[in-house]
């Protein structure tokens, strides 16, 4: 099994720029890319109205829909790809990913637009817990830019 | 003669058949000793005891006392439609007070003279005049009014889910008229049965009937076939794509219900946008927007207007013959305002997508189920005729749309497990503890209140009392959850019903939906459908921003509830 880099995201337009720095470097290290998408549907939690429909199928088949337009942005770089989606909490499933897929390198950071859920404190907690349980380098850009490299 | 052996077989007999007519008690008279006809001398007193605003005051204990006695002579309470009795078993010679009195208002103390009772034969009814009680705020008043608002807050600011915030606002209730009620009387609210009596039955089951169609009808995937086709049909012009997506759901949301509608259009109109290359929530707000407004023209299209309905016995028919067509023009003008704000990027010019896209577009947007769609099809027309033609013989919505949901799962037998999770329980207790918190404040008198002061600033012009609630009711409802509002509404708007001439056309009642619902669009917290639209654009990194929503939603706002109001007003 070769390496990989590992590049969650939500999609959108957005996230476009990030995507496209992970595919350099994949591009650049000559590595797969795996895209990882994480559906949750806590926010539907304090809602009063009911849910009648299985909205996380609606929502694996966006995420889907999501990482297939990340593939083709990787195929048309020339870089092999795949693609996850998963269900649950972000923090839980990127360890889970990364332990059953033999990952080396995580790229991911802030969107354009600051539009992302995703804070400065959040990062750095992630990485902290993450990096030292796993060892894998995290590379945390901001739009598409690379702000800094943890290394374990 | 008859020998011993043969008589006590006739013994046994007779017994036996004493008995069985004593179990079965049909002849009890016949074996009773004959009654002794006593002479019964009663006097009977009647009354009605009313609010100021003229609502029949329920459970207000009627004693009646003499000057010499301390024991009352007799007691009663008042019912349903504020009549009490009072029976006395035999006329009172001293002079007789009659005391009404109940919680929330002041007591009042009626004089009979001696001489008044003399002048009645025995057997008479004596008619009191009708009493009108004055309001008194009392502890409980505050306690039930800050438990509403209090709901009211912890909804607006997702602080506990809507349900536990109205359980809460229950237990309060309950918790302070039993145990504060029985240290200090001034505390009490209302009692546990007076409580279940406001809540609507009719409601409920309709809810949960159309829980059940819904689930499968909006199951089958055809509201994302037909956003697929739209894509399709518009060929590249975003324009044309988002008036076929807005006339969607705007009909969807007006036969099924407009939160389900856009839980299933948000993700697949955010891959058609994001494929073609535009903001996606240029095409996601203006659904949210339609969907909101595309509810208003059916009975079951909102829950504002289930609850509407089944209060002011408003039909189904009536609904769609008196709200469509004022739907229609607001949803026009809508639009018309949308393509001027999304002009820039409805403008985009796409760079039209690859065919692997394409495919799995086409993928996600399949009939799930063709079959289920066929028979949920048919079972839902039948529903809908059934609403139209079930009113003739007084066939209540709840009633034709749970023997729909029932043929749907004899028919289609779906997985029963998920079905009865499709009915969100929750959502149910949610409607019964919210009736209980609106009736406790019903109890106390904040609404005749606020039903006061809205009569003083309306007076008699009919046109003014649906400006105020058009307006009033749309501008509360972009930050207050317009389910309570709504519920919490319904008195007052039945007071200025029966006292503005011209009101009796229930044209109030329109207003209400329309205010209720068309207010939802003002901001983002004003509608559920709003809040879980946000929730899934902000999956796929598009998150709709407050301010973003406002800049649209504030403007459609008023613009359409200008058009309600001009519509109830040619209209009425």
């Amino acid at each position: 099994m070769t390496d990989m880099i590992l590049c969650p995201t939500r999609g959108g337009q957005d996230s476009y720029p990030n995507q496209d720095r992970a595919i350099a470097l994949a591009k650049e290290r000559g590595v797969e890319l795996l895209f990882l998408y994480v559906t949750n549907v806590e926010f539907l939690g304090l809602t009063a109205a009911p849910i009648l429909v299985d909205i996380e199928h609606e929502l694996d088949e966006l995420g889907e829909f999501l990482l297939t337009m990340a593939q083709e942005r990787a195929d048309q770089a020339g870089v092999t790809s795949s693609s996850i989606v998963k269900h649950g909490q972000f923090r839980e499933v990127l360890v889970d990913v990364i332990d059953e897929n033999n990952i080396r390198t995580v790229v991911m950071g802030f969107s354009a637009r600051g539009t992302g859920i995703v804070t400065e404190n959040y990062i750095q907690g992630l990485v902290d817990e993450i990096g030292s349980k796993t060892g894998v380098e995290f590379i945390i850009v901001d739009n598409g830019e690379i702000l800094n490299t943890h290394n374990p | 003669m008859l020998s011993d052996k043969s008589f006590r077989p006739n013994i046994r007999r007779l017994i036996i058949v004493i008995l069985f007519f004593l179990i079965l008690g049909i002849p009890g008279e016949m074996f009773a000793a004959p009654a002794v006809q006593e002479e019964v001398i009663e006097l009977v007193i009647v009354g009605d005891v009313f609010d100021s605003q003229g609502v029949a005051v329920i459970d207000a204990e009627i004693l009646a006392i003499t000057s010499d006695q301390q024991e009352p002579l007799a007691e009663s309470l008042s019912q349903e439609d504020g009549s009490w009795v009072l029976t006395f078993p035999e006329i009172p010679l001293s002079d007789l007070h009659i005391e009404i009195s109940h919680p929330h208002f002041q007591t009042q103390l009626i004089d009979l003279q001696e001489s008044e009772i003399r002048t009645l034969n025995q057997d008479d009814i004596y008619q009191i005049e009708e009493v009108v009680l004055e309001r008194q705020i009392s502890a409980g008043f505050w306690v039930a009014t800050f438990v509403f608002i209090g709901v009211l807050l912890l909804i607006a600011f997702e602080l506990l889910h809507s349900t536990t915030a109205a359980l809460a606002g229950v237990s309060i209730i309950f918790l302070t008229s039993y145990i504060g009620g029985a240290i200090n009387p001034n505390l009490f609210i209302l009692t546990y049965e007076r409580g279940l009596s406001y809540i609507d039955w009719e409601v409920v089951f309709l809810v949960m009937g159309m829980m059940i169609i819904i689930a499968i009808v909006e199951g089958t995937g055809i509201f994302q076939w037909l956003a697929f086709q739209a894509y399709r049909v518009s060929r590249g012009r975003t324009w044309l794509l988002v008036l076929i997506l807005m006339l969607i759901t705007a009909v969807a949301s007006a036969l099924l219900d407009n939160f389900t509608t856009m839980l299933l259009m948000t993700p697949i109109s955010l891959q058609i946008g994001l494929a073609l290359g535009i903001n996606p929530l240029a095409l996601i707000i203006p659904q949210v927007l339609a969907s909101n407004v595309g509810g208003i023209s059916t009975l079951v299209g909102t829950p504002t207007n289930i609850i509407i309905g089944a209060y002011a016995g408003i039909s189904f028919t009536d609904f769609l013959v008196n709200q469509t067509i004022g739907v229609v023009i607001a949803l026009m003008v809508m639009a018309g305002f949308i393509l001027l704000f999304y002009r820039k990027e409805y403008r985009k010019q796409s760079g039209g997508i690859s065919s692997k896209l394409y495919q799995k577009l086409e993928e996600n947007a399949r009939i799930e189920d063709t079959d289920a769609l066929w028979k949920s099809g048919i079972v839902f027309g039948l529903v809908l005729i059934g609403f139209v033609l079930g009113e003739r013989i007084h066939l209540t919505l709840a009633v034709t749309a749970i023997a729909g949901a029932t043929l749907l799962l004899v028919w289609l037998k779906p997985d029963v497990q998920r079905m009865i999770k499709a009915v969100d329980w929750t959502t149910l207790v949610f409607f019964m503890a919210l009736f209980m918190i609106v009736g406790a404040i019903q109890e106390v008198g904040l609404i005749s209140q606020a039903a006061e002061s809205m009569s003083q600033i309306i007076g008699e012009n009919l046109a003014l009392g649906i400006f105020v609630i058009v307006f009033g009711v749309g501008t509360l409802s972009t930050v207050i959850a317009n389910i309570p509002l709504t519920a919490a509404m319904l008195p007052i708007i039945r007071f200025l019903t029966a006292s503005i001439p011209g009101a009796q056309s229930q044209v109030l009642y329109y207003a209400l939906s329309m205010g209720a619902a068309m207010g939802g669009n003002g901001t983002l917290i004003g509608g559920e459908a709003n809040l879980v639209t946000a929730g899934i654009t902000e999956q796929a990194n598009s998150p709709i921003t407050f301010k973003e929503f406002l800049k649209v939603g504030l403007p459609v706002t008023y613009l359409t509830l200008m058009i309600g109001f001009l519509w109830l007003l040619v209209h009425f």
